[in-house]
């Protein structure tokens, strides 16, 4: 079962070796034509600096599409058009969702206006604010209007943007996370922004007036999220940006209110590292097992057989894009599942050996049809998922240990009765006439 | 003897031509009896083509191939990962190996002698190969009970009668097939044994017995027909050293041998079903010691306290018995022995047995139709041994009651009533055919021909056992009779009209060879009309009266043969699961060997609940495909929907706060498909996808469900969680592929909304704070 995963995951390998991701090197960008090209040329430039090729395209645009005959074209799609209402017929939500299936990856970027692009957030479990209600914050004191704001860089979900970096400017919508596990967020709002329709913020009173009207509380404080990845089943990230000027050169470069420069250009660069499956990503190479002290793995196992499992690791590296041994998981699990899990233990990595995971244990006393499990998910790193079938049989009819001591009384009673019997037969057939005769009077009288 | 007779004889015939003629005669007859037996077994084979029948020969059919391939001892320690998928089948541990093992040593054979035959043609030609083998154990029985006039009688029967055609046509590769013959096999034997006291023939019918239990689970029939039958005789006080020898001969030597074999193993000694045949094994042991001291002690007081004794050492046995079964070293009487009893019981506590229609009470009309005219010449038999009552005919009356009720309680244990039937009406028909052949008249009509029950039906007490002598009194068989008067020469008799001439001679006769014609032309249709249906392939007719194949279930195997994953998890009612193994080779949840009740249940739970219940189920069981089988397009009556009610039930026996039967019928109770069915019905997977799309064939009409006879309403249900993969030709089969999980985690009925384009209500985050007003 291992082979669907991996097999993809190997031809991914082969086929974009040059490739500063791990999945393609290709970017469609669609950019709204309101947006200037220029202003976002530091982001992009970044990234056609890592090897990227970028392919740009107005959303009104019919070529390059996106999918032809149901194949993804590019291994990335940019979507900075949050405020375009009418796409050409191959950009629907239903494509880029389908996109998603096909280990393609998505960074859309959000705007206070209804779009096509809005709405499809449901879909990713997020909730946005009703249309026109941008994000406000007030603090820290400031020259600049009330909606573009300097966010603090707290790490939500460890790893997916570099630590320690100064806060970024967001000017754009917050949104609210749904309960799903597949959500990645990466930036949260301030503790005290709010969403508020108006950028005049005419007055407290009203914002809670507008909040009680659309009956949903409050808008504000640091649960609303302004970037959340996403993880779809299959492998594909998808980034949400509640406003698409966190990436534009002017934001890059304009100063903090307390002096020094906003983190937005590491900050952009590292949301597209995850979002184009460059940091975070791992796989499992192969996994294999076989019993204690033999090294071809089983056909079937028997009850109560010692079972080695080991899986392999590899993490992805862009800076040589290439894959290498990982044994940077500490916390991984299997599970030996028949409908339930038998034996869940720990998969440590095995020291000396890099990449390698391994554990020994003991089959259960169940015949079954049982399955190896890896399901190792963590929110940022790539799904790791590996199930690997096997039958678990009884020990055969001469498999079953033999001559046991509890079995003495039986042995001598089975023993006993046959001598008896040749005794008594020999007896019987060469006992002297007497005793014949004597018999034969018996058998008369009856 | 006077040397009057009704008719001409020939004359001057030395008595050894008139045996070896007859003993010619009767290989004849026996080899061309085996003929006919095979011949009306091969309709279904000229039909159809040689195709392995109905459902549990399926499973036989793939573990002999299993056999074949890899050896006895792989097969022995075979484990079905594929079966019960993820609980996996002990295969070798949980079936009767006889039958596969007969075949595996058939197929051997042949190779040996470089004949390279099929194995398929191995296992659709076993049954007709052995009914020809029971005609035979049957004749060798019947010449036990009367002479080889009758044996050759009941071979003829046995050989024809649609009761024992039902379950041995070509084809029909199942363990009834090779198990009838060892069930009349094993009787002779014991017959034999007991008539003749020999430990000989008491092995033969104990190694007989070992091959029946290793080759049908009804040999419990044997296990306690025997002991019934030693217990009889000893209650009418023929107990005899004869019986003693046959018994004790048979119980130790069989008993050993049945329990090597892996499914039955300690339950000969452990179960309540076999406690009946040790029980009898003891009582005779405490006798034959009290017969053995009575002979050496004459007093008269003695042997009174020895009966008391013997006595009380009995009742002493059947309350260890009773305790050890209390303390549960003995396990109990069984569901299935219990539904034997009380026919409403199985329906109560075991849905799983009373869902199967062989189990269920015999119609009158079947008795006819399996048996014919032997029916009413059953009773008749019967009474016939009432008359001689020796005691090899307590054995039949015995068996003649038991396997009664017996078919009447089940109509699978049909079955085992054509035996005896065939053998009674036989005895019957031949006493009818000896009074009306017999050439000799008698004197005076105070002389009825009764020449033989003054001798034998003699009431023995208990200490004169019948001897040899009187044995040798039994009736002189028919043909020495013959014999005596052929090497006679006698006269013949100038009368010609009245009870004894020729006229109502003739006329009896003929009547009685009207009856047997008759018989054959019933036979022959019922087995070419009724029972020679492969069930996997139907026949119907075209208006011109040519026959049309529907091959929906071929069909449909072969497809999830050929295009799906070869581990891919096929899900469907229990009775299907043997077919599938065998011809579409997919691992399969649950299938006709009924073991374990919770994994069936779960699969009724997930046909009858609704779409959302059923997913997480699916999924947890790695189910890739759900097959259904739906009649209702050309009105095979067989199918799920009539079935669904069974699924219910079972589930409801697991999970009684989810499932409820009375939520699948309308309020005024009835079981509906149609507008008016309960939404839960409309609401389950079973109906979702049996008439998922079956509104768009009749383009904007009213649908009409041909085997309901109701008209389903015009928009169908519609699929969230399934896609259909598969409809065959005649809608007989729908497979449907389980849907993965929706990528971004949503649950797939939103999915479905989303993919279709349909707006999605605003959702609302949940208020984390109140507004401070």
């Amino acid at each position: 079962m291992w082979a669907r995963w991996i097999v993809p995951a190997l031809l991914g390998l082969v086929s974009f070796v040059t490739a500063k991701s791990s999945s393609g090197n290709s970017v469609l960008v669609i950019l709204e034509p309101k947006l200037d090209k220029d202003n976002f040329s530091k982001f992009f430039s970044g990234l056609e600096e890592k090897g990227y090729e970028l392919t740009f395209r107005a959303p009104k645009d019919t070529k390059p599409a996106i999918l032809e005959y149901d194949y993804a074209q590019f291994s990335h799609v940019i979507m900075f058009a949050p405020e375009t209402k009418s796409f050409s017929s191959d950009i629907t939500p239903q494509s880029l969702v389908s996109l998603l299936s096909k280990n393609t990856n998505l960074l859309i970027a959000l705007s206070p206006k209804q779009t096509p692009v809005y709405t499809l957030a449901s879909e990713f479990s997020l909730t946005l604010p009703p249309p026109g209600t941008p994000l406000i914050s007030h603090f820290p004191q400031r020259d600049d209007p009330a909606t573009v704001i300097p966010v603090p860089v707290r790490p939500v979900t460890p790893n997916v943007v570099s630590s320690k970096l100064a806060p970024v400017w967001f000017s754009g919508i917050p949104f609210a996370y749904q309960n799903n596990p597949l959500l990645v967020p990466i930036l949260n709002a301030p503790a005290e922004s709010f969403a508020s329709d108006g950028e005049t913020d005419s007055g407290a009173d009203a914002v809670v007036d507008a909040a009680d009207k659309g009956g949903e509380g409050l808008w504000a404080g640091s649960q609303m999220g302004l970037v959340a990845g996403f993880q779809p089943v299959g492998g594909a990230r998808a980034t949400w940006v509640g406003g698409v000027e966190m990436f534009s050169d002017e934001f890059f470069q304009k100063e903090l209110p307390g002096g020094g420069k906003p983190g937005n250009e590491q900050f952009a660069a590292d949301v597209a590292a995850w979002t184009f499956q460059e940091s975070l990503v791992l796989r499992i190479d192969s996994v294999e097992h076989h019993r204690v002290n033999e090294t071809v793995p089983g056909q079937v196992y028997t009850t109560n057989d010692q079972l080695v499992f080991s899986a392999y690791l590899s993490k992805y590296n862009p800076v040589s894009s290439a894959w290498e041994p990982f044994s940077g998981i500490q916390d991984m699990q299997l599970e030996f599942t028949m409908l339930d899990p038998h034996i869940r233990t720990a998969l440590p990595p095995v020291r000396g050996t890099p990449g390698k995971y391994s554990v020994t244990f003991r089959a259960p006393d169940r015949h079954g049809v049982f399955k190896f499990i890896i399901d190792y998910k963590r929110k940022g790193l790539t799904h790791l998922h590996s199930s690997t079938v096997v039958p678990l049989v009884p020990p055969r009819h001469d498999g079953y240990p033999r001559f046991l001591s509890a079995a003495w009384p039986y042995y001598v009673g089975a023993i006993s009765t046959s001598v008896g019997f040749l005794l008594f037969s020999a007896l019987w057939l060469a006992g002297d006439d007497r005793a014949g005769s004597a018999k034969g009077k018996t058998t008369k009288t009856e | 003897m006077t040397a009057t007779t009704a008719y001409q004889v020939p004359a001057n015939l030395s008595p050894t031509t008139v045996a070896n003629t007859s003993s010619l005669l009767r290989i004849v007859a026996l080899a061309l009896i085996s003929g006919a037996a095979i011949a009306s077994r091969l309709f279904a084979v000229i039909n159809f083509e040689s195709i392995i029948h109905e459902f549990d020969p399926w499973f036989n059919y793939r573990a002999t191939k299993v056999l074949a391939s890899e050896g006895f001892y792989a097969f022995w320690n075979w484990f079905d990962p594929t079966a019960w998928y993820p609980l996996g089948r002990v295969v070798g541990g949980t079936i009767y190996p006889g039958l596969m093992a007969t075949s595996g040593v058939i197929y051997s054979a042949l190779r040996a002698v470089h004949l390279p035959v099929d194995i398929r043609n191995i296992c659709v030609l076993l049954a007709p190969g052995f009914s020809a083998l029971t005609a035979w154990a049957t004749y060798m029985f019947t010449k036990e009970m009367k002479d080889e006039s009758a044996g050759l009688l009941a071979a003829a029967f046995i050989g024809i009668v649609p009761g024992y055609i039902s379950r041995s046509v070509a084809g029909s590769y199942d363990n009834e097939a090779i198990a009838i013959f060892l069930l009349m096999f094993t009787f002779f034997a014991w017959i034999k044994a007991m008539k003749t006291g020999s430990a000989f023939f008491g092995t033969i019918a104990a190694l007989f017995y070992f091959y029946m239990v290793a080759a049908w689970g009804g040999y419990a029939f044997i296990t306690n027909m025997i002991p019934l039958h030693a217990l009889a005789l000893i209650l009418m006080g023929r107990y005899s050293s004869r019986l003693y020898v046959g018994y004790s001969s048979w119980y130790a030597v069989g008993t050993l041998a049945s329990m090597q074999v892996p499914f039955v193993g300690f339950q000969p000694v452990r179960t309540s079903e076999h406690m009946a045949a040790l029980g009898v094994f003891g009582l005779l042991q405490i006798i034959a010691f009290a017969e053995l001291v009575r002979s050496h002690v004459s007093s008269k007081q003695f042997q009174t306290l020895l009966f008391a004794s013997v006595i009380g050492l009995g009742l002493l046995g059947t309350a260890a018995i009773v305790g050890l079964t209390y303390k549960g070293w003995i396990a109990p009487w069984t569901g299935r022995f219990y539904s034997l009893w009380d026919t409403g019981y199985a329906k109560k506590y075991i849905p799983i047995i009373a869902s199967v229609s062989e189990h269920q009470p015999t119609a009158w009309p079947s008795f006819f139709m399996d048996l014919q005219f032997l029916i009413f010449l059953f009773p008749a038999g019967v009474i016939l041994c009432f008359k001689q009552l020796r005691d090899e005919h307590v054995f039949v009356i015995i068996y003649a009651i038991v396997a009664s009720y017996f078919a009447g309680v089940m109509v699978r244990l049909m079955l085992t009533l054509t035996p005896v039937v065939c053998v009674t009406a036989a005895i019957a028909f031949s006493t009818l055919l000896d009074t009306y052949l017999n050439p000799e008249e008698p004197e005076a009509i105070d002389e009825a021909p009764k020449p033989e029950a003054s001798t034998s039906a003699v009431a023995p007490d208990t200490s004169s056992a019948p001897t040899k002598k009187q044995k040798k009194a039994a009736p002189p068989p028919a043909g020495s009779t013959l014999a005596e008067l052929v090497t006679k020469a006698p006269g013949t008799s100038k009368r010609k009209t009245g009870v004894f001439g020729l006229d109502t001679r003739l006329l009896v006769v003929a009547n009685a060879i009207g009856m047997l014609v008759f018989f054959v032309w019933h036979c022959t249709w019922v087995t070419s009309n009724a029972y020679s249906s492969p069930s996997v392939v139907l026949a119907s007719s075209n208006p011109d009266g040519s026959q049309h194949i529907i091959d929906d279930f071929r069909e449909a195997y072969y497809w999830l043969r050929q295009n799906t994953a070869e581990d891919a998890v096929v899900m469907s009612w229990w009775d299907y699961g043997y077919q599938i193994a065998g011809m579409a080779d997919r691992p399969t949840l649950v299938d006709n060997n009924t073991w374990n009740n919770t994994h069936i249940a779960t699969v009724g739970k997930a046909m009858s609940s609704s779409e959302e219940v059923a997913y997480p189920i699916l999924r947890k069981h790695d189910v890739d495909y759900v097959l259904v089988i739906f009649g209702g397009l050309i009105g095979y009556s067989g199918d799920d929907i009539n079935k669904f009610l069974w699924m219910v039930r079972i589930a409801q026996g697991v999970w009684p706060d989810e499932i409820q039967e009375p939520n699948y019928f309308t309020r005024t109770g009835e079981y509906r498909v149609d507008d008016q069915a309960p939404q839960t019905m409309k609401d389950s997977l079973m109906y979702k996808m049996s008439y998922y799309r079956f509104a768009e064939l009749f383009g904007g009409n009213q649908p009409t469900d041909r085997v309901r006879g109701q008209q389903v309403p015009k928009t169908g249900p519609t699929l969230d969680y399934l896609d259909e993969a598969f409809t065959s030709e005649n809608w007989i089969v729908r497979i449907y592929q389980v849907k993965k999980e929706d990528p971004l985690g949503r649950d797939l009925k939103t999915a479905n909304a989303f993919e279709q384009g349909k707006k999605r209500k605003r959702t609302k985050p949940s208020p984390r704070r109140k507004a401070i007003a």
